[in-house]
């Protein structure tokens, strides 16, 4: 930012802010409807299609029923962190998208509104809240404090279920956070900066395999960097607590993991903020692998059409791979805890670090 | 603006940082000192320092304290009221942290809050520390490193002596 931060900056930003926010709070109710029908349509039954058309309004009969229930604090229960815990989750879900950018930037032209100039000659629009220079880093600090609200929710229940379900999910996201870090390192080698949308500037154009196809550059196509995506995605689910790693649930053992004893909205926060850390794992996966905003074989004008059209790139591939999330769930069944925990030490955190020297060769060798 | 902001954060450490010494629950104490942690790292970035103030999340707020958490958590901490009994040592104890105290005031305010900053652009990007860290101050770097692994091994050591015979139960619990 050269220039000082005027009032059209600010402006600009509460735009963004209002645009990415009110995406980020309509994931979850057109999610449980993709779930909920998603679930049907691969178990081979009709699923919620009573309320409105195709089950369209169920969300908000379920978010209408959610309100009206009664919100019970558990009498063993340490009141303030218990009433804390939905926030502390939702905070880093809601939080983590600020850093990703959704769109190419465009030069906005001077405007003139109700006859008045709004705001002299051109300002260039970057659609991402905040465009740090440390942005893969705050991601993974904002990841590392998502293990909060569980640990605080399964604790503060005075349950055992949830105390189990808290420390699980704990030990679970330590584990894999390390190998989702380390993958995502790869990320940020061939990009050569951790702000990400120089990472997915580094991703824009083709590259030509062996003299006939024509490929997108981006990450997950590149020789080097398609076991980086696998590991990534593999702990991104872990991460967010999905089947087939959803431990701190595990609704056979643990009757409902952490958030056991919570009701009304508070239990609502949780199955938000689940959604949400979904939608931001995505939002990661594309923004590191998939391209980001990029088109394939297409070249986006720096204007407002090329804007819309990458940004309805990235909500492309955003919504495939929620389904994705969708699609494992009702396919995979849950993991032993064991065996989680050994994927996650044995196999996927050595994968990561042999995935760093061999991306270091082919950097060295100058082949990517 | 900045000032605002520094306060305001300011504050927020302070009061919480109190509330870890202060208050009876180790929980609620290591949550506090997490929300003291941010609203350090936001000192770091009022410096112009991100890439240190991302790193104080992830190290400090997100993996230590995360552990911490969780061997309270097991533990299960229950605060039982002790009586005060051994009134010297009590008094020992204050004495000693009143002049641990007011020596660390004297020689902070001695040589670090008048001593002038050094000039020029604060450059602390993971370019320039990685840099740093890999040329100028590579020794210390990997004498801590192989400092951790030690821990480590000793940890496995210690912990693998009771998995030997934790095995041996679980085998005798189920015969096969």
């Amino acid at each position: 930012m050269g220039h000082a931060f005027d009032a059209t900056d600010i402006t600009l930003s509460i735009v963004k802010i209002a645009i990415v926010l009110i995406m980020m709070l309509q994931i979850t109710p057109i999610m449980v409807w993709v779930e909920r029908r998603g679930s049907a349509l691969i178990q081979d039954r009709p699923g919620p299609n009573r309320v409105g058309p195709l089950g369209l309004l169920q969300s908000f009969a379920d978010a209408l029923k959610f309100i009206l229930k009664e919100d019970i604090i558990p009498s063993g229960a340490h009141k303030w962190l218990y009433t804390l815990a939905p926030a502390l989750g939702l905070f880093p879900a809601l939080t983590t998208i600020a850093v990703v950018p959704w769109g190419r930037g465009f030069l906005l032209h001077e405007r003139l509104f109700l006859g008045r100039r709004l705001f002299a000659g051109g300002r260039w629009f970057e659609p991402v809240v905040a465009d740090v220079s440390v942005g893969l880093l705050v991601v993974f600090a904002l990841a590392s404090l998502s293990v909060y609200g569980i640990t605080t929710a399964g604790w503060a229940s005075n349950n055992k279920y949830s105390l189990f379900g808290g420390i699980r999910a704990s030990a679970q996201m330590i584990s894999y956070e390390l190998s989702l870090t380390l993958a995502a390192v790869s990320a940020l080698l061939v990009a050569g900066s951790l702000r990400l949308t120089d990472v997915v500037w580094q991703q824009t154009g083709s590259f030509v395999l062996f003299n006939t196809i024509k490929l997108p550059a981006w990450n997950v196509f590149s020789p080097a960097m398609w076991l980086s995506f696998i590991i990534f995605t593999v702990s991104g689910f872990a991460e967010t607590n999905r089947l087939p790693f959803d431990f701190a649930e595990a609704e056979a053992e643990l009757v409902a993991g952490y958030h056991t004893e919570y009701s009304s909205m508070k239990f609502a926060l949780f199955f938000m903020s689940e959604y949400m850390a979904m939608g931001t794992m995505s939002a990661l996966i594309t923004t590191l692998y998939l391209g980001g905003w990029d088109i394939p074989w297409y070249h986006e004008p720096p204007t407002f059409l090329g804007f819309i059209l990458s940004a309805l790139c990235f909500l492309a591939k955003v919504s495939f791979l929620m389904f994705v999330f969708v699609w494992v769930r009702w396919t995979i069944p849950r993991l032993k805890y064991d065996i989680l925990m050994r994927i996650g030490w044995k196999i996927f955190l050595p994968l990561a670090f042999l995935n760093i020297v061999l991306v270091a060769a082919f950097i060295a060798a100058g082949w990517i | 603006m900045e000032f605002a902001i520094f306060f305001f954060f300011a504050a927020i450490a302070v009061i919480f940082a109190l509330v870890v010494v202060l208050h009876r629950n180790p929980v609620v104490g290591a949550l506090s000192l997490v929300a003291s942690f941010f609203a350090l790292a936001v000192m770091y970035v009022l410096l112009e320092a991100p890439f240190l103030a991302a790193l104080q999340i992830i190290v400090y707020a997100g993996a230590i304290m995360v552990l911490f958490l969780f061997v309270i958590m097991l533990l299960n901490l229950q605060h039982v009221a002790e009586p005060a009994t051994r009134p010297v040592q009590q008094f020992l104890g204050y004495l000693t942290a009143a002049a641990f105290g007011i020596g660390l005031i004297y020689f902070v305010l001695k040589y670090a809050v008048f001593a002038a900053l050094p000039k020029g652009p604060f450059l602390a990007n993971a370019r320039v520390l990685g840099i740093d860290i890999f040329q100028a101050y590579v020794f210390p770097f990997e004498m801590v490193s192989i400092l951790l692994l030690a821990a480590i091994v000793g940890a496995l050591v210690m912990s693998g002596r009771s998995m030997k015979g934790g095995r041996a139960a679980i085998g005798n619990e189920v015969p096969r």
